[in-house]
C-alpha cells in the first residue's frame, strides 16, 4: 500500500500542467503584423551546415529542422515579420510570438502559450515589463529582459524571463542567419 | 468476496461513494479533453498519433542545401495549430499516465472486491479494468509505429475503460445504498 501511494504522489509531481493560452495566436498575428492584409509562410527545411551555423550561433536548432517565418504583406509589401518559438523546461514548454518590422528590429514579443503551473511566474514577470525590454532590440544584440526585471520578481519568474530571452535570441538568430 | 461493501462501515461506504464521484468527473473532463484534442472517430485518432501530422520521413535526413519554400496562407492558419502527438510527446505521456492508471484500476478493482457478484465476474471486472489503458496506450503506439488503423484499439481502450467505471460505479452505488431487505446490518 504504501508504495502504491508513494507511486500516485510521484506521479501526480512528475506530471506537467496543462497548456494555457496566454495569448491567442490571431491576437498575437493583430498586433506584431500590424496592418498586414496578406500573409505567408516562408519555410526553410535547413541543411546540416545551416543547422550548425545556428547551433554554433545560439547553441540550439529547430528540433524538426524546420524554421518559419511568417511574412505580414500589404499591397505586396512586406509590413513584418513573425515566427513562433517554444522554449522548453522541465515545467513544460513556453511558446513565444516575436515580431519584427521591416527595418530588422523586434516589433514586439507576446508570450502565446505555458503550462498552468509556469503561468503565475510568467505573468509575474510580464507585469514587471519583461516585454518592453525587446521592444525595437536589434537582431544581432543579446537580449536582457531578465537581468533587467530580476531585481523586482521572484525567482522562478526571474527563470521564466531566462527562458523568455533565450527564445528570443533563438529566434533573432534564425532572422538574422536565414531571413536577411 | 474479500469484503462486503453491503454491509460495511459507514465511513468505507462513503469514501468509496466519494472515490467514484470525484473519478467519474475526471473521467468526464478526460472525455471532454480527448474530444479537444483527439476526438472520438478512428480517423481523428489516427491524425493525431499517426505519422500523417509529422513532418514527412523525406525531410528527416537534412537537405543538402537549405530549401526555401513560401506560401500564402491566411489568418486562421497561423492559429492554433493541430494538436498532435510526436513520438516524443507519446513517450512522455506513457510515462505520466500509466502509473496513474494502473492506480486507478487497483482503486476500482479493490472496490469491485467488496461486491456481492460471482467469482468471475469479479475477475473478469479486474481484467477489463487493467486492460483498458493498456489497449489505451497500445492503440497509440501501434497508430504511431505500425499503421493508422490501429487508432481503433485506443478507441476500444477508451471505452473500455468508460465501461469498467461504469460497471463498478452502478453496481458499488447500488449494493451500498440500495440493498435489498436483510441485506445490511444498519
Amino acid at each position: 500500500m504504501k508504495t502504491l501511494l508513494l507511486g500516485a504522489v510521484t506521479a501526480a509531481l512528475l506530471h506537467i500542467t496543462p497548456t494555457v493560452v496566454l495569448v491567442k495566436r490571431e491576437q498575437a498575428v493583430a498586433r506584431l503584423l500590424p496592418g498586414a492584409d496578406e500573409f505567408a509562410a516562408r519555410e526553410l527545411h535547413l541543411s546540416s551546415a545551416d543547422s550548425k551555423r545556428l547551433h554554433d550561433a545560439v547553441g540550439w536548432e529547430p528540433p524538426d529542422g524546420v524554421v518559419t517565418f511568417y511574412l505580414g504583406k500589404k499591397q505586396d509589401r512586406v509590413t513584418g515579420v513573425l515566427q513562433f518559438m517554444r522554449v522548453d523546461c522541465q515545467h513544460g514548454p513556453i511558446e513565444l510570438a516575436i515580431g519584427y518590422d521591416p527595418r530588422g528590429t523586434i516589433r514586439a514579443v507576446e508570450v502565446t502559450k505555458a503550462t498552468v503551473e509556469m503561468k503565475p511566474w510568467i505573468v509575474e514577470a510580464l507585469r514587471a515589463g519583461l516585454l518592453n525590454e525587446y521592444r525595437g532590440m536589434a537582431v544581432g544584440g543579446e537580449p536582457a529582459g531578465a537581468t533587467k526585471v530580476k531585481p523586482q520578481i521572484g525567482a522562478m519568474p526571474a527563470y521564466m524571463a531566462e527562458l523568455i530571452d533565450k527564445g528570443v535570441m533563438h529566434a533573432n538568430a534564425a532572422y538574422r542567419l536565414f531571413y536577411r | 468476496m474479500l469484503y462486503d461493501l453491503r454491509h460495511s462501515d459507514l465511513r468505507l461506504r462513503w469514501l468509496v461513494t466519494l472515490l467514484l464521484a470525484t473519478l467519474g468527473a475526471s473521467y468526464l473532463f478526460g472525455a471532454w479533453m480527448v474530444g479537444l484534442y483527439a476526438g472520438f472517430t478512428p480517423r481523428k485518432v489516427a491524425e493525431t498519433y499517426g505519422p500523417a501530422g509529422e513532418t514527412p520521413m523525406m525531410m528527416q535526413m537534412p537537405p543538402e542545401t537549405t530549401v526555401v519554400t513560401e506560401h500564402s496562407i491566411s489568418m486562421h492558419d497561423m492559429g492554433e495549430e493541430q494538436h498532435h502527438v510526436d513520438l516524443d510527446l507519446l513517450v512522455q505521456d506513457t510515462h505520466v499516465h500509466m502509473p496513474m492508471y494502473a492506480v486507478i484500476a487497483a482503486c476500482l478493482s479493490l472496490i469491485a472486491l467488496g461486491l456481492a457478484i460471482p467469482r468471475g465476474a469479479s475477475m473478469s471486472i479486474i481484467v477489463l479494468l487493467f486492460a483498458a489503458p493498456w489497449l489505451d496506450f497500445a492503440g497509440m503506439w501501434l497508430t504511431k509505429l505500425v499503421a493508422p488503423g490501429f487508432a481503433i484499439v485506443t478507441l476500444a481502450g477508451g471505452w473500455a475503460m468508460a465501461l469498467g467505471y461504469t460497471v463498478v460505479a452502478v453496481l458499488a452505488l447500488w449494493q451500498m445504498w440500495f440493498p435489498r431487505t436483510g441485506d445490511t446490518s444498519q
